[in-house]
């Protein structure tokens, strides 16, 4: 477990130091220049800020410079605020983004998981189809056409909750619904699919031929072997959620990294840019990693192989 | 003998897309205290789907006993409702399945997967019920029995596996135990080894078996008395010698002459020609008529009933009728009753034996 556990820290490293040369070059591609927003400043003055940010250096000396720094924890300066460190002005950022994520991916995995409990207990019934219909749009619509719609009509329209902003709970409703909706559409189709496989299977059978009730039957021997698979999906879905976040936060005004992240890349702040980018990489390839050791916790089928790797 | 099970009429069928299949038409048989009753016939004859109606294990929706009573301890089981029969399940009739790749629960320990019915139906407490887990597991033949508890389904080969399904049905000590092709997934050496735990836990627990099955060599080997299904039908019944000596039945005749037997290995296996009919519409008359080259004109008119033979022998067919013509089984066929008379046993299942690794 251990020498797994190692391997897997190992392969991260890599990956984390791949995202950040890929992201670094393609910024570069990226058209227009900093401090092109900040019409008042000179030439002269804008030969400085080049200068002062090392954006004259020759690519390969910026990028081994961007790495030593990554490598000592230090992801530059931002260009749009003021000599600010880019990862103090994350940290600044965090609090609103991580309630938005967390209260969405609780809500939308909760909800789904129910709605596909039921949808498969009581499958081919009108539970059913609400079920489905719902999954249906909440996977098809995307994210930022379902927030203008509750933001259109459940605040505008019919004033029952704020229109935008991150101040007391009322106002994190709306985003946190809009942005669980593809989570909670996912897991209902997926614990839906997995649940009837499972109530199909010859153990629920002979469970039942043991003389268990119904409701032991399904809790006990089936949904406890359904959820198991639903674990494999959540690293997919936090992803998902954090990237659907970046929108959500810019229709919300809400004051999160996502937010800040969309205008550096309007302001070409590269520094920022990269920060966010690794910032966020950083937090896929740790929910990677725990999501597949909770695997590993809870199905007893794979702890013996995992334990050898 | 004392008769545990009366089944009459049952008649079940299941909604499917292209219409109503008649999976199970009419069917009749008692079971005996103590004794062994074979199940044989082709896929799709029924046999799962008689067995499953027993214990009130048939899927609904889709599938519905439309007909028949199954009585049981004076009660009707066909009639009973589901909270009622949790508590005949695994106790009174318990049920040992054909694959024991999949029949255990992946993810619950085997001793819990074992405890739970001790739980449910004869309250014990945890420690209890862990001790008669352990006894159980000693019964069937699991050595190192208080470790293996805590282990998991796939720590455990196939034919380990199957013992530890038969010690969940066993657990309860149950009047009736079902076993739907206990030994078909299993290779031959492990078959056997199953086979001989049945037979010597059946002299322990004096409980009636209900045995599904292909193989006519394993009903030899294991079974006192034979219903042949066909087409959701019991075309005949009666104790192994009537069936392997007496057959009456053309389908009869035509599952003997596609088995294999020890001395005439070198003659060929007649295969019975066409296939099972269609159970979304069944033919009128006789559902063998179609396959059947003794078929007499009324077969295609009028369904046959069950003809006595002996006290203990029936079977459905127009041939045992008083005006029928005289019908003799193929040469083949009678050949290897004669055959299975000299042998005493059908196909070697027990010169088979070999270690379970
Ligand atoms: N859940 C179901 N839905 C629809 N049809 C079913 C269902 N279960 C069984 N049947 C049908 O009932 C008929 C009898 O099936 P059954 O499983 O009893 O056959 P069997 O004799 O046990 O065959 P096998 O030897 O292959 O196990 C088949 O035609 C089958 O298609
Ligand atoms: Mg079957």
């Amino acid at each position: 477990m251990a020498r797994y556990i190692t391997q897997r820290i190992i392969y991260m490293i890599i990956t984390l130091f791949l995202i950040a040369t890929a992201t670094f070059f393609l910024m570069k591609l990226l058209p227009g220049t900093p401090f092109n927003m900040e019409d008042k400043l000179t030439e002269a003055q804008k030969a400085a800020l080049y200068e002062q940010y090392g954006l004259n250096d020759p690519l390969p000396v910026q990028y081994a410079n961007y790495i030593f720094g990554l490598v000592q924890g230090d992801m530059g300066i931002s260009f749009q605020f003021d000599n600010r460190k880019v990862e103090d002005l994350i940290m600044d950022r965090i609090g609103p983004s991580a309630q938005l994520g967390f209260q969405s991916l609780v809500f939308g995995t909760v909800i789904g998981l129910i709605l596909g409990l039921i949808s498969a207990i009581k499958r081919n019934t009108a539970y059913d189809y609400s079920s489905n219909l719902m999954a249906i749009l909440g996977k098809s619509i995307p994210s930022f056409v379902f927030a203008g719609l509750l933001q259109y009509y459940l605040a505008v329209k019919f004033g029952w909750f704020p229109v935008s902003f991150w101040d007391s709970f009322k106002h994190t409703i709306l985003p946190t619904i809009a942005n669980a909706m593809f989570t909670l559409a996912v897991t209902q189709r997926f614990l839906r699919t997995e649940m009837l496989e499972v109530l199909g299977s010859d153990y629920i059978v002979l469970a039942r031929a043991k003389g268990l009730k119904n409701s032991v039957v399904t809790f006990k021997h089936g949904l406890r072997n359904a959820l198991i698979p639903v674990i494999t999906i959540m690293g997919p879905l936090v992803v998902s959620m954090m990237t659907g976040s970046l929108v959500i936060e810019k229709i919300f005004a809400i004051p999160g990294i996502g937010e800040q992240f969309v205008r550096s890349i309007q302001m070409n702040d590269y520094a920022m840019i990269m920060g966010t980018t690794m910032f966020f990489s950083i937090l896929f390839v740790v929910v990677i990693l725990i999501v597949d050791l909770l695997y590993v916790v809870v199905d007893p089928r794979i702890r013996l192989t995992g334990g050898k790797e | 003998m004392e008769k545990l099970l009366e089944v009459k009429d049952l008649t079940v069928s299941f909604d499917t897309y292209g219409g109503k299949v008649q999976a199970v038409r009419g069917v009749n048989f008692d079971l005996y205290k103590g004794e062994t009753l074979a199940i044989v016939g082709e896929s799709g004859s029924g046999k799962s789907v008689t067995t499953k109606a027993l214990m009130g294990l048939i899927p609904s929706p889709p599938g519905n006993i439309e007909k028949g009573e199954i009585l049981f301890d004076g009660k009707n089981l066909a009639k009973l409702s589901e909270k009622e029969m949790t508590k005949i399940r695994g106790k009174d009739i318990s049920m040992i399945f054909q694959d024991p790749m999949t029949s255990l629960n992946p993810t619950m320990k085997i001793g819990n997967q074992i405890m739970e019915g001790l739980i449910k139906h004869q309250r014990m407490n945890r420690t209890d019920a862990k001790k008669r887990a352990i006894e159980l597991l000693e019964l069937v033949g699991i050595p190192n029995a208080q470790e293996r508890i805590k282990q998991y389904p796939h720590q455990f080969s196939g034919g380990m596996r199957q013992r530890v399904v038969i010690a969940i049905s066993l657990a309860c000590n149950p009047k009736i135990l079902i076993a739907d092709e206990p030994t078909t997934a299993l290779d031959v050496t492990i078959q056997a080894q199953i086979l001989d735990l049945m037979k010597d836990l059946q002299k322990k627990t004096e409980a009636s078996i209900i045995f599904i099955t292909h193989d006519l060599g394993v009903v030899a080997n294991v079974a006192d008395r034979v219903a042949v299904m066909y087409a959701g039908k019991i075309v005949e019944i009666g104790t192994v010698d009537d069936i392997f000596y007496n057959p009456k039945h053309p389908y009869t005749w035509g599952l003997l002459g596609s088995m294999p037997t020890l001395d005439n290995t070198e003659e060929e296996l007649v295969a019975i020609p066409g296939s099972p009919p269609d159970l979304i519409n069944p033919p009128k008359g006789d559902a063998f008529a179609p396959r059947n080259p003794y078929a007499l004109k009324i077969d295609l008119e009028q369904e046959p009933p069950m003809f006595k033979v002996s006290d203990t022998h029936y079977a459905a067919t127009w041939l045992l009728h008083e005006h029928a013509p005289d019908v003799e089984p193929p040469e083949s066929v009678k050949r290897r009753m004669k055959g299975f008379a000299k042998t005493g046993t059908a196909p070697g299942v027990d010169e088979k034996k070999g270690d379970e690794s």
